[in-house]
């Protein structure tokens, strides 16, 4: 669907537009010294106020649920359980409160907090993976080929994920992290596909790829050499575009039980165990939900300001596309 | 155009099957079948005329040929654990459910979105534009879970305005259906929003307001027309959100539809009503796709050709 720029984006391309051209051609007299691709996207990144404020709580989020299970003195798979400190309100020992064994909150917060990044990260690296080798062969091959993968696309695209998704964690038995990443990968590969597709067909008519062809450049030659670097702005867009849905997605599957199995926990798992008691707890509930809210709403931005910052001439893929989880 | 609705009419055939043979793979891959299961010893001769009462005896594109003739003449097939009811009969009691679940949501946001939208475009860049979108922004990242438990626990126990849970009468309705309905709303604000903004761009735009119409009916009749088409389309995409959404709706306020009936036959391995389950959403789907194409294909005869 054909979503017009939004009015920021629009300022925002608009006062880099010199940058744009200097970035397509930077070696036709580029009005910067040393300006290259990377370091005028990552410039007009910094442009983008929303984009650099959600990167920074999205790598700070990541670091302390990286850094923290291992500098807390708490720790959740050890620590005695203790039901007399059960469901305790946040005090200085322990900031989120305790849960229903009594456990530091904010510790369970971060170990969570990697299994649904590990996850999020996982399958959206899937997705991505099945989406190149897909639209790279329809995008390259064209003709009959390509017409019959975007049919065939058509026919998938829209289909409820999640069914398809609870099936595939049936075929597969035991709910481990893994299991997880196929199945929340396998029914959303479809937009990563179309994305890719449609950025090999625009390169194809490029005259340096006609350039590498006439010198005698074989196929894969001109596949992995000029084509499929081109798309690594257009992957890294999509990797924030796709990582919200896979990480509501696995939110949603642990929320109705059928996520990672315990003792581990994500960030859904913690917040189905708060769904027994938010009648009297509800920070139970709500302190992961936050967390899974504010990792999906920074990603949103981080994907915005990429688009510009990368991508300054698309506008097709403007909007994040419908809801997904 | 008949010629259109045709073309578009018969592409939905080979995608059905397509739909349903995934189904079908995907089904044959589960472990064991229900029968196995059972911890009581069943006689080899019973089991196999449980075996041939479901076909389960027959190759796999003889099942799938009946499975396909059962889809399109509307049997499903019995219940492989509740052996005295079948799958048709089980979708007809939990499916009216969702679907008024998903209408409602739908209604809302319809209702609260599109406004949005249209009164962020007009005011573009200022107040009320930031704070709408920052709340779409903020609509979209919310897991629905949330949504739906902080309006159970304000509106239901602080100030027991609505019941918590239940589908009885008109207000047990009002909460999951909004709790549904918040991410779609945001979809259509910023959808609405950003085809507003091209719209009120155009040349004809620029003609009714030189030919002295007045604001308020060159925005209802010239704009805001042309802006709902890309709302139209959203309606499919919007739809596979929703029909999930049910999933965890339905948990969180117990309600008895299909999405909560879905999970207890997977947990229960009652493989033929997760079948059913799932095709009739694939189905709902690929026809909404249909319908919404046809539709946009109206509204917009530019397209015609592009979308078979």
């Amino acid at each position: 669907m054909t979503v017009p720029a939004d009015p920021r984006d629009a300022v925002a391309t608009g006062t880099a537009a010199p940058d744009v051209v200097a970035g397509a051609g930077a070696h036709a007299g580029a009005p910067m010294a040393q300006s290259n691709l990377w370091r005028d996207a990552w410039r007009r990144y910094l442009q983008n106020r929303a984009a650099v404020i959600a990167g920074a709580v999205f790598v700070a989020f990541v670091a302390f649920c990286v850094i923290w299970p291992i500098v807390s003195p708490y720790d959740i798979e050890s620590d005695p359980v203790n039901f007399s400190e059960a469901y305790e309100s946040p005090s200085l020992q322990h900031p989120l409160g305790t849960d229903k064994l009594g456990k530091d909150l904010l510790t369970k917060l971060a170990l969570g907090g990697r299994i649904s990044i590990a996850i999020g990260i996982g399958a959206t690296l899937a997705i991505l993976l099945i989406g190149v080798v897909y639209g790279s062969i329809a995008g390259f091959a064209g003709g009959r080929l390509d017409n019959i993968q975007m049919r065939l696309l058509d026919a998938l695209y829209g289909l409820p994920y999640l069914p398809f998704a609870i099936i595939v964690l049936a075929i597969i038995g035991t709910n481990s992290l893994w299991t997880m990443v196929i199945a929340l990968s396998i029914a959303s590969w479809f937009t990563a596909a179309r994305i890719v597709r449609g950025q090999i067909i625009t390169l194809k008519e490029n005259d340096y790829v006609r350039a590498a062809k006439a010198i005698g450049a074989r196929w894969y030659r001109v596949l992995t050499r000029h084509l499929l670097p081109n798309t690594l702005g257009v992957l890294i867009i999509a990797i924030f575009l796709e990582l919200p849905g896979v990480i509501l997605g696995e939110a949603f599957l642990s929320f109705i039980g059928l996520g990672i199995s315990p003792p581990e926990a994500s960030l859904g798992s913690m917040a189905q165990e708060g769904r027994e008691v938010y009648r009297v707890h509800p920070n139970v509930i709500a302190i992961p939900s936050i967390a899974i809210a504010m990792l999906v709403l920074c990603a949103n931005f981080i994907a915005d300001g990429l688009r510009d910052a990368l991508d300054p001439r698309t506008r097709e893929t403007k909007d994040y596309g419908a809801p997904q989880g | 155009m008949t010629a259109f609705i045709i073309r578009r009419l018969l592409w939905t055939i080979p995608v059905l099957l397509l739909v349903i043979f995934l189904t079908f793979v995907l089904m044959r891959q589960i472990e064991g079948n229900p029968f196995r299961r059972t911890d009581r010893a069943v006689p080899a001769a019973v089991q196999r005329n449980l075996e041939r009462k479901f076909n389960l005896d027959e190759p796999w594109y003889v099942q799938y040929a009946l499975y396909v003739k059962g889809v399109f003449t509307f049997d499903l097939g019995p219940s492989l654990v509740l052996r005295d009811r079948t799958v048709n009969e089980i979708i007809k009691e939990h499916f009216p459910k969702s679907l008024e679940l998903g209408v409602l949501a739908f209604v809302w946001a319809i209702l609260i979105g599109i406004p949005m939208g249209v009164i962020a475009a007009l005011r573009q860049n200022s107040a009320y534009d930031y704070g709408l979108m920052f709340i779409t922004n903020v609509g979209y990242a919310i897991p629905n879970f949330l949504v739906a438990t902080l309006l159970i626990y304000y509106v239901s126990l602080k100030l027991g305005l609505l019941p918590t849970n239940g589908w009885q009468t008109w207000e047990h309705k009002i909460l999951p259906s909004f709790a549904l309905a918040l991410a779609p709303m945001a979809y259509f604000a910023r959808l609405v929003r950003g085809s507003m903004l091209e719209t009120l761009q155009q040349d004809y735009i620029r003609t009714a307001k030189a030919k002295g119409l007045r604001w308020r009916r060159v925005v209802t009749v010239h704009a805001l027309r042309n802006s709902l088409i890309p709302a139209v389309t959203a309606m499919a995409p919007l739809l596979g959100f929703i029909i999930t959404g049910t999933f965890v709706i339905e948990v969180i306020f117990s309600i008895p539809g299909i999405g909560r009936y879905f999970i207890t036959a997977v947990t229960s391995r009652d493989y033929s009503v997760v079948m059913g389950i799932t095709v009739l959403t694939s189905v709902v789907i690929v026809l909404a796709n249909m319908v919404v194409d046809i539709l946009y294909g109206i509204l917009d005869p530019r397209t015609r050709d592009a979308r078979t």
